[in-house]
């Protein structure tokens, strides 16, 4: 229902506010069709009872039908392998609930359409600097979950999650690009994430 | 008198339909028996639905519907869809002060190992872009010791949708519902409503597109009873009218069919009021044992009517005082054979005793005292034609035998070597319960999607004081989490775990004190961090001054989970116990070897019920032989050895091919076939004595045990149809020793004319 409303307004909204007002749909047209995608990331966390920001960054892997990998250079080596239902890190299966690591991949796929499931999505901006914000509708994600921006043009170039504790990260993408094949590293990393 | 009492009694509660309530309480440890009873009390009541759906917003839906659906019927305690925070919550707060004390054994571990991989772990999550739940409470708690603590209280991690546990296999997303019934005595019309309940809800559900899961032990229970009330009804009707039709062609008169329906309606009925008087409740498999009662109870009635046959001044209280000796002897042997039964510790068995006596005596007293007055001027007004064959058979029959004696009795002594040799009693507590499939499956399902649901079996600790069960459980928990890694369970669950005792709790701040307090490794992790100095100072504050707590357990269980909770068996004068839970076990055996270790022991109720099943076996074949051995005296004191020997060949006959039968057709052979045998061995006497004191009034006798027989047969050929194990092996093992004796009987007098012509 909810979705046949978004998709309504957004009919109705296209022809006349086009120039302006982006619509969840044609954000999703605009983003660059490919299986894989990588990047480096820099993900700062302010977090209130510190002074200054963690910050750490990376390189990241996401791939349509296997998932994420998501490995942190510096400060530390650490790496966080996601999928749909489960996180493995470099020692073993983390205990997450599957819904935050639906989430987590659909975000890094850029995969708005999956996340108005259990998001209220709303568009904002020009094309060439698209802006979406997601707030949860699952009364106890939102207790740890304020809401979620997502910034991008044919690419999702940051990400923002503002936790309901005050904290809250930021994840800038950079250098994106979609080869056609994963690295036999890659490859070896999603081989540990099938079940 | 007994009426009025009766019709008062039967007004209450009556019905006993509780599986677990036909098994002795354990002989031997009251300790285990009390243990078992806290294992099976959190899941006595308790229904587990699962609501499946292509996705989880369709289970979601459809499990809502379900939940109002389920606490319309009024049934439940609680429905539960929406996990409650609450508890956890409280818990939280209550621990979270003595998260020095309360070290996670991973954290434990790594501080003993290498106290700087702690802190890069907590690096590591704090960058993590997803451990918002294991950093929760970073504020408080900077080394995450209590997050990690608190999340080891909760080992399986359920996935939460909108509060609300989704379970998810291949093809579908499963919501999960928990009900708990008000009433743990699961009365007979509150297990109906449950089987309809749940019927109604999966035609509901699967309209609605969904699939319904269900298991539980009173559903189980409620399978049990419903099938044991269709087979009391199928072997009551059936016997009824079989009889009714056999005594309409043997009489052609409606007052023998009345007297034999009022002899065998107040014995039933007076079984059934003083088994309620003096067990307050009688289990339903009496009642199905009970109902075979009617075939029994008929015997006194047929002989005293088949008796009238072909007298020409037949009178009832001449007849009466001719066939009195047989009858009481009859019935003296009989209630002998139950009473030893009613010296077993199964309740079960002592009901079914108490039950088929009381039935017995009052059939009888019926037939001497009330039948002579009501059958004053009775008459056989024709010959009935089932005489003509009894009559052939009781002079043809016997001759062919003897003719054939030869090879019948090498024939005989074959079968029975043979059949013997095949027989391999079995003595599985599971066949006590008839489960259809569909809900066996379901209990399976669920079992692996929720690996929640605890194992039967489960270990009891024992020290003489708390010191010595926290030492004991300690031990049993290390060989356990050997155990675990190598595949032997896939989880347990121990007290100790989750509650280090004061001297450990001590151990552990000491520990924290050492590797991180002292090295200075603390201050700099939160300095680096970007702590500022306050909150640095506060924070060494908080831990010098946590020095000297102290969480008892009794505060710790207060505040634990229910499941926890019901670990604990508390501490007498003489010791404290607690038992340790077991999920998804895998190999018994290494688990039961670690019954070596100092106050534990392997408790697994249904092994130990099975092999007091074998037991009671043994003991009730010497009971058997007792029997046999008492009916021999009695008979051997009033008739002399040699026509006891005669007497006795019967039930004796009987038995051996019952048995041989039973290993020719790889039936059941457990404790409730002897308890047949017993049956086997009182009619088989009957039977005998009858003929044996028939002296010339051959024909009535043999009409009247035929008669008898047939009835008997079939009372009991319909038990063989019951879909309950040992009910069908109960009814096969009395229809061939009945069939059996049938056939051997008339050998007795007859043997005795012809020696009487000889002399």
């Amino acid at each position: 229902m909810k979705l046949l409303l978004v998709l309504l307004t957004s009919l109705l909204t296209a022809g006349f506010a086009r120039a302006e007002q982006l619509t969840l749909t044609d954000i999703a047209a605009l983003k660059t069709n490919a299986p894989i995608t990588q990047g480096s990331f820099q993900q700062t966390k302010q977090l209130k009872v510190l002074r200054k920001p963690l910050i750490s960054n990376g390189e990241f892997t996401y791939d349509q039908s296997k998932g994420v990998i998501w490995k942190t250079l510096k400060p530390m080596k650490s790496l966080l392998l996601v999928n749909g239902s489960k996180l493995l890190t470099g020692q073993a299966q983390q205990a997450v609930p599957a819904a935050f690591c639906k989430v987590f991949t659909a975000l890094l796929g850029n995969n708005i359409e999956q996340l108005q499931e259990g998001f209220e999505a709303s568009a904002m901006g020009p094309a060439a600097r698209w802006r979406v914000q997601l707030i949860p509708k699952d009364a106890f994600l939102k207790k740890i979950i304020t809401k979620m921006t997502l910034l991008g043009d044919t690419e999702l170039r940051s990400l923002e999650i503002v936790e309901a504790s005050g904290n809250s990260t930021q994840i800038q993408f950079d250098n994106i690009n979609h080869p056609l094949t994963l690295t036999p590293e890659q490859v070896a990393d999603f081989e540990r994430l099938s079940p | 008198m007994i009426g009025f009492l009766g019709l008062q009694l039967l007004k209450n509660d009556w019905l006993e339909t509780s599986f677990l309530a036909l098994l002795p309480t354990n002989e031997q440890q009251p300790e285990i028996e009390s243990a078992i009873k806290q294992h099976n009390q959190l899941s006595n009541r308790k229904v587990i639905w699962l609501v499946g759906g292509v996705s989880a917003d369709l289970a979601i839906a459809n499990a809502k519907t379900l939940k109002q659906q389920l606490e319309d019927s009024l049934l439940f305690n609680t429905v539960t869809l929406e996990q409650s925070q609450q508890p956890y919550a409280k818990q939280y707060q209550a621990l979270f002060p003595y998260r020095f004390q309360l070290l996670d054994a991973s954290v434990r571990e790594l501080l003993t190992k290498n106290p700087d991989d702690l802190l890069q772990q907590n690096l590591e999550l704090l960058n993590s872009p997803l451990a918002q739940l294991q950093t929760a409470g970073f504020e408080q708690d900077p080394l995450l010791l209590f997050n990690r603590y608190f999340s080891g209280l909760q080992p399986i991690k359920l996935n939460l949708q909108q509060g609300m546990v989704l379970l998810a296999d291949q093809q579908q997303q499963w919501l999960l519902l928990l009900t708990e019934l008000k009433d743990e005595r699961l009365q007979l019309d509150k297990l109906e409503a449950l089987l309809t309940l749940e019927q109604t809800a999966r035609s509901h559900l699967k309209t609605a597109g969904s699939e319904l899961l269900v298991t539980g032990m009173p559903l189980f229970t409620a399978y049990g009873a419903q099938s044991s009330k269709q087979e009391i009804s199928t072997v009551g009707i059936g016997s009824s009218i079989g009889i009714i039709l056999l005594l309409w062609l043997t009489f052609h008169s409606v007052r023998p069919l009345l007297l034999s329906v009022l002899a065998i309606s107040s014995g039933l009925f007076a079984a059934l009021v003083i088994g309620v008087l003096v067990f307050g409740k009688i289990h339903l498999l009496t009642l199905v044992f009970g109902a075979s009662l009617i075939g029994v109870a008929d015997d006194y009635a047929q002989h005293l009517l088949c008796d009238s046959l072909g007298e020409q001044d037949w009178n009832p209280r001449k007849s009466l005082k001719f066939i009195l000796p047989g009858l009481t002897l009859g019935l003296v042997n009989n209630l002998l054979s139950y009473a030893s039964l009613s010296f077993s510790p199964f309740p079960g068995l002592q009901e079914v005793a108490v039950f088929s006596a009381v039935g017995l005596l009052v059939a009888w007293l019926t037939v001497v005292l009330v039948f002579p007055i009501l059958l004053t001027g009775f008459k056989f007004q024709h010959v009935p034609g089932i005489l003509k064959l009894t009559s052939f058979w009781e002079q043809h029959w016997p001759l062919w035998l003897l003719q054939n004696k030869r090879w019948l009795t090498v024939l005989m002594l074959v079968f029975v070597t043979g059949g013997l040799l095949m027989l391999h009693p079995q003595d599985d507590v599971r066949l006590l319960q008839s489960a259809p499939p569909e809900l066996l499956q379901s209990a399976e399902k669920i079992k692996s999607l929720l690996p929640i649901t605890r194992d039967n079996q489960f270990f009891l600790v024992t020290g003489k004081d708390e010191t010595e069960w926290y030492q004991h459980e300690q031990a049993l928990v290390q060989r356990l989490q050997t155990l675990q890694t190598q595949q032997n369970v896939q989880h347990f669950e121990a007290i100790s775990q989750f509650w280090p005792n004061e001297q450990q709790q001590q151990q552990d701040y000491q520990l924290l004190e050492q590797t991180l307090l002292q090295t200075g490794g603390y201050q700099r992790y939160l300095t680096e961090l970007g702590f500022d100095d306050k909150y640095i100072t506060t924070a060494l504050k908080q831990f010098a001054e946590a020095k000297s707590k102290v969480l008892s357990l009794t505060q710790w269980l207060a505040v634990a989970d229910p499941v926890k909770q019901s670990l604990w068996l508390g501490c007498t004068a003489v010791h404290c116990q607690s038992t340790v839970s077991l999920t998804g076990i895998k190999g018994t055996a290494a688990l039961q070897q670690l019954q070596d270790l100092p106050g534990v022991a392997w408790v697994d109720q249904v092994e130990s019920l099975s092999s007091l099943f074998a037991r009671y076996r043994i003991r009730a074949s010497a009971l058997l032989a007792a029997a046999f051995s008492l009916a021999f005296i009695g008979l051997a004191l009033k008739f002399g050895i040699r026509n006891t020997l005669t007497i006795m060949s019967v039930p004796v006959v009987s038995l051996a091919i019952s048995l041989a039968m039973l290993g020719w057709f790889h039936q059941l052979f457990s404790l409730f076939n002897l308890f047949a045998l017993l049956l086997v061995l009182g009619i088989g006497v009957d039977y005998g004595l009858f003929f044996f004191m028939a002296g010339d009034r051959r024909v009535s006798t043999s009409l009247g045990v035929t008669v008898s027989a047939l009835t008997t047969l079939l009372a009991f050929g319909l038990l063989a149809t019951s879909r309950t194990e040992i009910v069908h092996a109960f009814g096969f093992t009395l229809t061939a020793g009945i069939t059996t004796s049938l056939l051997c009987a008339p050998l007795v007098g007859f043997k005795r004319q012809k020696n009487d012509k000889y002399s």
